[in-house]
């Protein structure tokens, strides 16, 4: 329902994300995972058309058979009103504090819908019901300060709901909840994506979750892609040497409960993100990477077919296709 | 949220009565001799005796105080010296204009510098906003009584198209709006500059924030947003610094009103200063005072309206 | 190596242009001030009189000149006066909290109650109109302002952990806020001493412009506009000069507040950046 191809982001300082296709189907679920600064948020930026305008965007976009690659603001705008969706990390600073929550749900009906104030309201209520918020009666007439973090996440979600989108983005839904409260949430993105035949692409730092949510994941690092491959098998057998060290910095046993706690951000891969525009020049992950070759900083390793997805990397090529490193 | 309203209640009451302390100590204490500074050292010893007697100054200071204040409250601010009429009588004949301008001055001020901060705001970083802090930069240096006298030289004296000054009475209301176009302008001009500044840094602030994104992913406009989202959230820096403003802009009204001879209370004000007449600066100076501190009460009222979060008590 | 602001480079400019005419007015001014030359009155701008003269044939420039150097004196001695009691109020109020603390404040409250120019008028009334009285009544406002600005600095500073460790020596308050408070909160009072600055001058102009701060024969740009407006049909460049040197003199400190706030704040102007 949404493709993009060969999208990419350039700031003053260089690029922030590089050349990068996806497409997602009707009601597919995608998990994009990378650190802080790897291009994940920015690459569902524009796929909302709501890149900041002090960026460049480049490459084609198409959402459900339209060209939207060099549609107006007006044009995304009515997207955004209608098919796309995106919830955001913070769920107390992502709702207006001074409007009653029933009322930030009805304001894009009315507005955008046609909705009377009576019809908004009775949606609103079943949306709230949908999301499994408490009390939604009640609600309807609360601040955001009397909510509690989940309940304020799901206020948000019914909110994007309320146009009945072909796609809700979901950026660190979780990041900033409890881990139980993170798991129900994680928990309902996935039924109301099945329930509606709803795309969802769900951005994370944490494996974990997105594991859990979704049936194809991409990798990314330093604003380029490094893996791409169904969930099951990058958790099983990643090819990429970054996808290796996420898997290894990821705690074992207790892993959904810890990895999903505070603001752990897998911090067992040797070094940090550098700034963009010290990215090395071939793949993003030379310097840090625990199998680099001579020509890895230098040369961009292309995105190459492996037994069960994709991989950027230059052992890859060097190795054979699934070679191990 | 009543309890918030009745210790804010509270303080304002506790405000009043310590500022007419102070009013009533500099004006009859501090300078030694009232009768002194009414009559001039000119006067003879026992003018100035006769004129003790009459305001009942050999009496304490406390029960001085106590039967000024008594007084005042019920809304009698005693007998002009100069004027030979009681005080509350000046004063509301006057006040209408004063009030007129206050008003008008405020709403004016109000309305330039959210149109301004705003648009400001939205344009960060662009040559229109970059043109609309230079304007505000400047209008904050500008001294409200000069820029009155060049607005006065341009649009009277050159284009003749308003009155260089004086005010024509009630009577004629289309003549008494034309008298206040130029004391309104100059008197919100300078206040809008600065406000101005702090709506467009209020509003960038919350720019920033999530909800603003969010509002945007359910296919807001920009203008949507600006307007619905954006400027209730910066209210409260604006309400603030509207609330301190109104300070400047009942003093503004005494200064203002000294260059275009409007005659209300700050005209009266000057007049009574130069008569030496007492009695009635420290009417006036009490009652601007009151104007201010009420203005700051009712701000910190406005508050809990605004922002649901300071509702619940805790303040 | 961070640019330097333009705000604080043109406010520095403007504040070095206007401090250096003062200064100078005191050993040099192109004509004595109040030099009368009735014959010469409203005279057109002239190499003799780069200005011209005004309604007494006295000259411009020499005028303004003298002019500039009472309004810094007025602004210097009361902007001093409410910093360094403000200050001193406010690191005292940190310093102690408590009732201490609390009764600080609510009087600092008080200075709310009292816009400067009404404090001012009030003071004139009860003692007759000077400059004295206009020093007075700014420096006075003053104080609850820098108590405000130096208590909030100073409270953050009593967290940091070298405050700690000076307490863990055993250092008593007054030392501590001597060698490790007063150095911290500098920036911030100076920001506001520079900010006062050009309020002080936009006060002292108003009041003299109203026949309460400086008194004939004494030049003050408020006090020449007042006698310029009465003649604006007459000779209406009288009522520019004298403006547009306050003008110039409030902007310049205006920028040059700003200026040093955004050097010393560097998190002002960063900008929120996309994972």
């Amino acid at each position: 329902m949404i493709d993009l191809t060969d999208i990419h982001v350039d700031g003053p300082a260089g690029p922030l994300l590089r050349k990068t296709s996806l497409s997602l189907a009707a009601g597919e679920r995608v998990g994009i995972v990378g650190e802080s600064g790897s291009g994940k948020t920015l690459l569902a930026l524009s796929m909302m058309g709501m890149v900041s305008d002090q960026l460049t965007v480049g490459g084609a976009i198409s959402v459900e058979g339209r060209d939207m690659t060099n549609a107006v603001e007006a044009d995304w705008r009515h997207l955004r009103a209608r098919r796309l969706s995106m919830v955001f990390q913070e769920p107390m600073s992502a709702l207006n504090p001074l409007r009653r929550v029933g009322d930030t749900v009805a304001a894009p009906l009315i507005r955008h819908q046609g909705y009377t104030r009576e019809q908004a309201r009775a949606r609103a209520l079943s949306l709230f019901e949908e999301t499994g918020i408490t009390d939604p009666e009640r609600r309807l007439s609360q601040y955001p300060h009397q909510l509690s973090g989940g309940q304020r996440q799901r206020v948000l979600i019914a909110l994007a709901l309320a146009c009945d989108p072909a796609l809700l983005i979901a950026d660190e839904p979780t990041s900033a909840l409890d881990a139980e409260v993170a798991l129900r949430i994680t928990d309902l993105l996935v039924r109301l994506s099945r329930e509606r035949n709803m795309a969802l692409l769900f951005i994370s730092h944490d494996l974990a979750a997105v594991s859990r949510t979704t049936e194809r994941i991409i990798v990314m690092y330093g604003g380029d892609i490094m893996e791409t491959g169904p969930t099951r098998a990058i958790m099983q057998a990643p090819h990429h040497p970054y996808t290796k060290g996420l898997l290894a910095a990821r705690p074992k046993l207790w892993a959904p409960i810890l990895s999903t706690h505070g603001k752990r951000r897998l911090p067992t891969i040797p070094g940090s993100v550098p700034p963009p525009q010290d990215l090395p020049r071939g793949c993003r992950f030379a310097g840090r990477c625990p199998v680099e070759m001579a020509h890895c900083a230098t040369e961009r390793p292309a995105l190459i077919h492996t037994a069960t997805g994709t991989a950027a990397c230059h052992r890859q090529t060097a190795d054979g296709a699934g070679g191990q490193s | 949220m009543t309890y918030f309203i009745v210790r804010r209640a509270a303080g304002f009451l506790l405000t009043l009565f310590v500022v007419s302390i102070i009013v009533f100590t500099v004006m009859n204490v501090l300078p030694g001799d009232p009768a002194l500074t009414i009559l001039g050292i000119d006067a003879t010893e026992d003018a100035r005796a006769a004129l003790r007697e009459r305001l009942g100054l050999n009496d304490p200071v406390v029960l001085r105080y106590l039967r000024w204040a008594i007084a005042a409250l019920q809304g009698d601010f005693g007998v002009s010296y100069s004027f030979g009429v009681p005080v509350a009588e000046l004063v509301g004949e006057r006040l209408p204009l004063t009030f007129a301008l206050a008003i008008a001055g405020t709403i004016v001020t109000i309305a330039t510098a959210l149109f301004l901060g705003i648009s400001a705001a939205a344009r960060h970083g662009r040559s229109g906003d970059w043109a609309i802090m230079l304007f505000s930069q400047m209008g904050i240096a500008i001294p409200a009584f000069w820029l009155s006298m060049l607005l006065v030289l341009l649009f009277a004296v050159k284009l003749q198209w308003l009155p260089p000054g004086g005010f024509p009475g009630w009577d004629d209301p289309m003549a008494a709006l034309r008298a206040l176009v130029l004391p309104t302008v100059a008197l919100a001009l300078v206040q809008a500059a600065v406000l101005a500044r702090v709506t467009r840094s209020a509003a960038l602030e919350v720019m920033r924030q999530d909800f603003v994104r969010t509002a945007q992913a359910t296919g807001f406009s920009p203008r949507r947003v600006l307007w619905g989202h954006v400027l209730p959230n910066a209210l409260v820096p604006i309400v603030t610094i509207v609330g301190l403003q109104f300070a400047s802009l009942v003093t503004g009204t005494i200064v203002i009103e000294n260059v275009f001879y409007l005659p209300g209370l700050g005209r009266l004000l000057f007049q009574s200063i130069g008569n030496r007449d007492l009695i009635t600066v420290q009417a006036l100076v009490m009652l601007f005072s009151v104007f201010v501190v009420t203005a700051n009460f009712i701000v910190d009222i406005a508050y809990v309206l605004i922002d649901p979060r300071l509702r619940e008590g805790r303040a | 190596m961070r640019r330097l602001p333009v705000n604080l480079l043109i406010g520095g400019v403007l504040v070095a242009l206007v401090v250096a005419a003062a200064m100078l007015s005191v050993i040099w001014t192109p004509h004595p001030y109040a030099a009368m030359d009735i014959p010469n009155k409203f005279a057109p701008p002239s190499p003799a009189h780069w200005l011209g003269t005004d309604q007494l044939g006295r000259d411009l420039v020499s005028q303004l000149m003298v002019a500039a150097g009472n309004s810094m004196m007025v602004a210097l001695l009361a902007v001093s006066i409410g910093a360094v009691l403000g200050t001193i109020l406010g690191m005292v109020a940190a310093a102690r909290g408590g009732w201490t603390e609390e009764a600080i404040m609510r009087l600092s409250d008080l200075g709310f109650a009292f816009p400067t120019l009404l404090f001012a008028i009030m003071l004139a009334a009860a003692f007759g109109p000077s400059l004295t009285v206009v020093v007075v009544a700014i420096a006075f406002i003053n104080i609850p302002t820098f108590a405000r600005v130096a208590r909030a600095a100073a409270r953050q500073v009593w967290h940091r952990d070298y405050v700690y460790a000076a307490r863990a020596a055993g250092m008593n308050r007054f030392a501590i806020s001597r060698d490790h408070i007063l150095p911290n909160i500098a920036a911030p009072v100076i920001v506001q001493a520079t900010i006062e600055f050009a309020v002080a001058i936009l006060t002292e102009a108003a009041l003299s412009y109203l026949g309460l701060g400086a008194q004939p024969p004494a030049p003050s740009w408020g006090r020449m506009l007042s006698e310029a407006q009465t003649l604006m049909y007459l000779a209406p460049q009288l009522a520019i000069w004298p403006g547009l040197c306050i003008f110039i003199a409030v902007l310049g400190f205006g920028l040059l507040g700003d200026g040093l706030r955004d050097l010393s704040d560097p998190r002002l102007g960063q900008r929120r950046s996309h994972d």
